[in-house]
């Protein structure tokens, strides 16, 4: 995954710096921000965000008066904490609850991968002796019921949809209650792709949530998503009040930056990333971990307790 | 948006620390837009140029001069230098004595719009009265067959007229390996021959850029189906790694074969922000088609280089 260069070009920017037997000057933490800047860009990390972080972790440093090794700390500490911030929120997901219905509902973009993604999800919860159906309500996209039928056939899943039924509200309403008579425990609405400039869409969403009302939203979003991620994230956000993230291709060179930035624009964790097109090419997705991981180092704990 | 230039005030000598300060402005706007940050500096190293070459000159001109020299490159940059004059080229080989139809293959990574730009191009050629063969070399993607079929059936129901309903039709193989795939293409190009076909278009599966796996097959298809054009979809969605996935479509067909053009879809859905097609086309030298801008078959427009380089200026 390319996050863990980023991880590399962040670590020998800081090492640079407070590795150095000389003292800290004001220029090297410049040429350090600069190179950390540059990494975040290249990862499609919002510039917005960039800057802020650039200006925060500057003020943080120049304007502590402490010498010598205890500054190098300092700087690794600042910098750390600010980016784990960025990937990091406190919001904890929604845990599903064994005899009982968790609607798990789907939104995001268009060809982000939520139908490619119900299924993994399904999988999932199958694998944890969850009884776990599939209703499809995109009524929009040629092909939709078609393919969520094949990819749930193939994983054995039960699913609900309609080649005739053309208000994706009501054939949410019904598969949801159909699912629910049947003590389902896990069901996962699949919706159609929309973006926050078609009001009507989005005005669709609110109401195919209305009418399954979801113990859990998911957004989907597709990891090479660039500059666009926050603005959409943080519309989707007001609109559905989705509870996760799901990332998905993040097995290309997608470099997960602009869903960082949705993290950070909308305070929600990431909870499973998507690794491949098919269903077992799923990973579950830990914050803490994965900073640690990206930033090369395994005592995250420790660093941050200083 | 431009406003930090305004912060320059006429009658002083730019001194190297000043037009790097420009440069930096001008990259981060470019970067705001989308633009990745390699590209960015490889376009504003030009404007560095210029902005030394009016070293002598007034404050005021230098902003003149760098947001002047930024439009003129992305301009340049985004103006096509071969002809994008499809119905033309097609004219001219169905005119020939062969009258082999045309073929047009559709490639690019997953979920960026092929399928449904492809019948978008569908619609508009059918407008143009061309008989237009539909073919499904996507036998892997679940529902990529149907998702054709479904195209195809709305396009007949577009018309009542009997004859156009007989214009356009969806061949198909089902779902299966690569094999099949270059299969399925050559037997598309025998029906269409034998049934009087203008132009055939070719769906591929979505795949990954950086997978040799997936993109290895590209250049059989492409000796199978050996086609008249290839046109990659891009998204307008896609960051940074929009640059590599258009120079690694670019050389997936081998050392004498290129694509030949892009359509960039989802541009409604970012605003201003239509950096990646900067990525692409600066990348690779290939031009834009069209642009798609919505979920329906008329949401298909050639792009306008003047509005891009007003959203990306703006
Ligand atoms: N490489 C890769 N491809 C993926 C992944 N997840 C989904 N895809 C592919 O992305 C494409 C789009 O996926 P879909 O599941 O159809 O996306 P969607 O969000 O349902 O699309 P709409 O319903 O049209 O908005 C398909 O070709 C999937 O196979 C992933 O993690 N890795
Ligand atoms: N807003 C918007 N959505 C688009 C545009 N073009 C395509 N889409 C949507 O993007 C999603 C994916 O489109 P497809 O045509 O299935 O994409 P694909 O590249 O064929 O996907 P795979 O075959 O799975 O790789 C669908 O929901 C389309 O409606 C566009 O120009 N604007
Ligand atoms: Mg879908
Ligand atoms: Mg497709």
């Amino acid at each position: 995954m390319v996050l863990a260069d980023l991880g590399r070009r962040i670590n020998a920017a800081v090492a640079q710096v407070t590795s150095s037997t000389t003292s800290v000057e004001e220029a090297d933490i410049d040429t350090m921000l600069k190179e950390i800047s540059r990494a975040l860009l290249e990862s499609d990390v919002n510039i917005k965000l960039v800057l802020k972080l650039r200006d925060s972790i500057k003020k943080k440093i120049v304007n502590d008066k402490t010498p010598g090794l205890n500054k190098k700390k300092l700087i690794q500490k600042t910098v750390f904490d600010e980016l784990c911030a960025l990937v990091d929120c406190e919001a904890q997901p929604y845990k599903p609850k064994k005899n009982q219905a968790n609607v798990i509902m789907f939104v995001g973009l268009q060809g982000a991968g939520k139908t490619t993604t119900c299924t993994k999800l399904a999988v999932y919860y199958q694998k944890r002796n969850f009884k776990v159906g599939l209703v499809c309500a995109d009524t929009f996209r040629a092909g939709a019921f078609d393919q969520l039928k094949q990819n749930a056939t193939k994983a054995r899943i039960p699913f609900f949809g309609s080649y005739t039924e053309t208000d994706p509200v009501e054939v949410a309403r019904i598969g949801v209650e159909k699912f629910k008579k049947q003590k389902f425990e896990i069901i996962i609405v699949d919706t159609s792709g929309r973006h926050r400039q078609e009001k009507e869409l989005f005005k669709e969403m609110v109401e195919i949530g209305d009418a399954v009302k979801p113990q859990q939203t998911v957004m989907v979003l597709d990891g090479s998503i660039g500059q666009s991620a926050q603005q959409q994230a943080q519309a989707f956000k007001e609109s559905s009040n989705f509870g996760a993230i799901i990332l998905t291709k993040m097995d290309g060179e997608a470099k997960g930056g602009g869903a960082i930035s949705a993290v950070a624009a909308t305070k929600t964790p990431i909870i499973f990333i998507g690794t491949g097109e098919h269903t077992q090419d799923f990973e579950t997705f830990f914050p803490k971990q994965f900073i640690s991981k990206l930033l090369g180092i395994g005592d995250i704990q420790g660093l941050m307790e200083h | 948006p431009f406003s930090f230039l305004q912060n320059y005030i006429g009658g002083k000598t730019i001194t190297n620390a000043d037009i790097t300060k420009t440069i930096e402005l001008l990259n981060n706007h470019l970067i705001k837009k989308n633009v990745s940050p390699e590209i960015a500096s490889k376009i504003t190293l030009n404007i560095q140029k210029n902005l030394l070459g009016s070293k002598t000159r007034t404050w005021e001109s230098v902003e003149l001069t760098a947001k002047r020299s930024l439009a003129e490159e992305l301009q340049k940059i985004l103006t096509p230098n071969t002809s994008i004059d499809l119905l033309h080229e097609i004219q001219l080989k169905l005119n020939s004595k062969q009258k082999n139809p045309y073929v047009i293959s559709i490639v690019g990574v997953n979920g960026v719009g092929k399928s449904t730009n492809l019948s978008k191009l569908a619609f508009w050629l059918l407008q143009n009265n061309l008989r237009v063969l539909i073919c499904a070399c996507d036998t892997f993607r679940s529902g990529a067959v149907e998702q054709l079929k479904t195209h195809v059936n709305n396009l007949k129901n577009l018309s009542i007229d009997e004859k156009i309903k007989n214009q356009i039709e969806l061949f198909e193989g089902g779902y299966g390996g690569s094999d099949l795939v270059a299969k399925i293409a050559k037997s598309a190009i025998n029906y269409a021959k034998e049934n009087q076909f203008d132009v055939i278009l070719m769906d591929t599966a979505g795949r990954r850029h950086n997978d040799a796996r997936l993109m290895a097959p590209l250049q059989s298809f492409a000796r199978a189906a050996n086609p008249d054009k290839i046109i990659m979809v891009g998204e307008a969605l896609v960051g940074t790694d929009s640059v590599q996935q258009a120079r690694n479509f670019n050389k997936a067909f081998g050392a004498d074969r290129t694509l030949d053009f892009f359509i960039i879809s989802k541009c409604d859905t970012v605003g201003d922000l239509i950096g990646s097609m900067v990525n692409m086309v600066y990348a690779t030298g290939i031009p834009i088609l069209f642009v798609g801008i919505g979920q329906t078959y008329t949401d298909l427009r050639t792009l306008s280089v003047d509005w891009a380089v007003r959203m990306l200026m703006s």
